[in-house]
């Protein structure tokens, strides 16, 4: 026994009376989690029940599947290989020209929307509920909208998602901008900086790194939502996805899966190599 | 008794430690001195195993500390605690925790993760809690301590780990000169009134004098000097440190002398 223990034991009882707050409460502190556990597990089977889900239906399906399944071998891009990699282009430039969009709009949002940036409690407040507002109404509904504005094809595409992801980009580049470290700001503003010059030279810094992440992680995100927004119509490789699913071609629809997934897997590596690139390997290794 | 012999550590081709060898007898108060970038964090953290040596070996009690792994590398890392400059405390949890954290590696793994900390070691955090004056701070989170107060919830979770020797990593380089009596004070009774030994890195060679048994003089990576404090002349300690030896060497009458060119001081005058 180390003669700390010694101690600890001798003067158990003055200890626990000293000290009885962080003893006493345990008991209820533990009730409460387990309450919190209960009513999470109540609610869950409330839902399974009230939403039908029914593991029976699961089960009988799982032979259809079985069938899709063994249809998709092999994977063949049937006479529409040069088709089929044409929509490829297409949905990647969709991605890429709505993530770009999205991003430089929603920059300045973002700076706007973080409270360092901006001490006015309404401007930030207003910038916030619009991006809210813009956040709150999904990408596909984005896309039939702007179908509707400016007719079928990847144009609509693009806008959807430059929209959808203004507002995510927005709050994610104001939490980011809001968790900066405020010591580098007061730096600048010390040596006579103005705002702009606090934002540029103590936030901006600090803050490209996550925000790069961000923006190229959202391009690898988008590359696969342009494959549903195809599927409305909005342009892209979706469009051929949904067709090939009616016409139930399932090899080439194991095909068309394969070769997003490819996609993303070298987008992925390449905006894996960019990001070390721009945040430097130094900060990621021991330092 | 620790014992280390030719230790060495190389990242890619800096040699950060070389050919280390020296004992420590248990209970002594042992100070790595040198100045920045000679080894000392290496060295310690080499002992702790936080960084794997390169070549050399390192024994406790006989015991071939280099070889451990799993288990019983988490075993040994118990029985040599700890101290870090930056403190190293987890600032989002309670200063208790923190010091509890000390028992990680003997607590069994399904109460530690689930937070069910036995009473029986709750006490004896409390108890280490008490011997550095901060037991009122038990249930404030880890981050809203000052430096000092941090660096004695440091040395708790330390204690608390019931070590046979503490490595203390440039403890005061953050704190103030309060701070730093409060802290060395702390390490010396646990030294003192527990008998563990103490292998303690510091920069300032007036501390290093005054509380420790024996120096070890670390430049470039190798033991240049291994003596009691008195041994240490003025001499060899410019040797030990380079140039830096006259910040180090403090005292009034050694103050750093402004080093201004006289063009700069006239334009300076005229500004």
């Amino acid at each position: 026994m180390s003669p700390l223990r010694r101690i600890a034991v001798a003067n158990a009882d003055a200890l626990r009376a000293r000290h009885s707050d962080l003893f006493d409460g345990v008991l209820a502190r533990r009730l409460t989690a387990i309450a919190v556990v209960v009513v999470l597990a109540a609610l869950a089977a409330l839902a399974v029940w009230r939403l039908d889900v029914s593991l029976a239906r699961f089960g009988s399906g799982l032979v259809q599947i079985a069938n899709i399944v063994g249809a998709m071998f092999p994977p063949t891009p049937g006479t529409h290989l040069v088709v089929f990699l044409h929509a490829l282009a297409e949905t990647l430039a969709i991605a890429f020209l709505g993530t770009l969009i999205a991003a430089a709009i929603a920059f300045p949002l973002g700076l706007l929307a973080a409270k360092n940036v901006i001490p006015n409690v309404f401007a930030h407040f207003a910038v916030r509920r619009l991006l809210d507002t813009v956040r709150g109404v999904d990408v596909l509904i984005w896309a039939l909208i702007f179908i509707n504005v400016v007719g079928l094809g990847p144009f609509a595409g693009i806008l959807a998602i430059a929209a959808s992801d203004t507002g995510s980009f927005g709050k994610l580049f104001s939490e980011a901008i809001e968790n900066a470290d405020r010591k580098p700001v007061e730096g600048v503003v010390a040596a006579g900086g103005s705002a702009l010059h606090a934002v540029r030279y103590g936030l901006v810094p600090q803050v490209v790194p996550v925000i790069a992440s961000q923006v190229l992680y959202y391009f690898e995100s988008n590359t696969r939502s342009a494959t549903i927004i195809g599927i409305v119509g909005a342009g892209g490789i979706g469009l051929h996805l949904a067709e090939q699913i009616r016409v139930l071609e399932w090899g080439q629809v194991a095909f068309l899966v394969l070769l997003i997934l490819v996609t993303v897997a070298v987008i992925d590596w390449v905006s894996g190599r960019l990001r070390f690139a721009i945040i430097g390997r130094s900060t990621v290794g021991a330092g | 008794m620790l014992v280390v012999e030719g230790l060495t550590r190389r990242f890619g081709n800096l040699h950060a430690v070389s050919g280390a060898s020296f004992a420590v007898e248990r209970g002594a108060f042992v100070g790595v001195i040198g100045p920045s970038g000679a080894g000392k964090s290496t060295l310690l953290r080499m002992i702790n195993r936080l960084v794997d040596p390169s070549a050399g070996r390192i024994r406790f009690d006989g015991q071939d500390v280099t070889a451990l792994t799993g288990s019983d590398l988490r075993r040994w890392r118990r029985r040599a605690a700890m101290i870090f400059q930056q403190f190293n405390l987890v600032g989002r949890l309670d200063v208790l925790t923190n010091v509890l954290m000390g028992r990680i590696a003997t607590v069994p793994a399904w109460r530690s993760l689930a937070g069910l900390w036995p009473d029986d070691d709750k006490l004896v955090a409390l108890s280490a809690l008490e011997q550095f004056d901060i037991a009122p701070l038990a249930a404030r989170r880890a981050e809203h301590l000052s430096g000092g107060q941090q660096q004695r919830v440091a040395i708790a979770r330390a204690l608390v780990q019931e070590p046979e020797i503490i490595l203390a990593d440039e403890p005061i380089a953050s704190l103030d000169p309060r701070n730093t009596r409060v802290v060395m004070d702390a390490l010396l009774r646990i030294n003192k009134h527990f008998g563990i030994t103490v292998l303690c890195n510091l920069h300032s060679l007036d501390i290093a004098r005054a509380y420790c048994d024996r120096l070890i003089g670390m430049a470039a990576g190798r033991i240049v000097f291994d003596g009691a404090p008195v041994a240490l002349t003025d001499a060899l300690a410019r040797d030990i440190y380079g140039l830096d030896s006259d910040q180090v060497l403090d005292g009034a009458a050694r103050a750093p002398q402004p080093d201004l060119p006289e063009a700069a001081l006239g334009e300076a005058a005229a500004a």
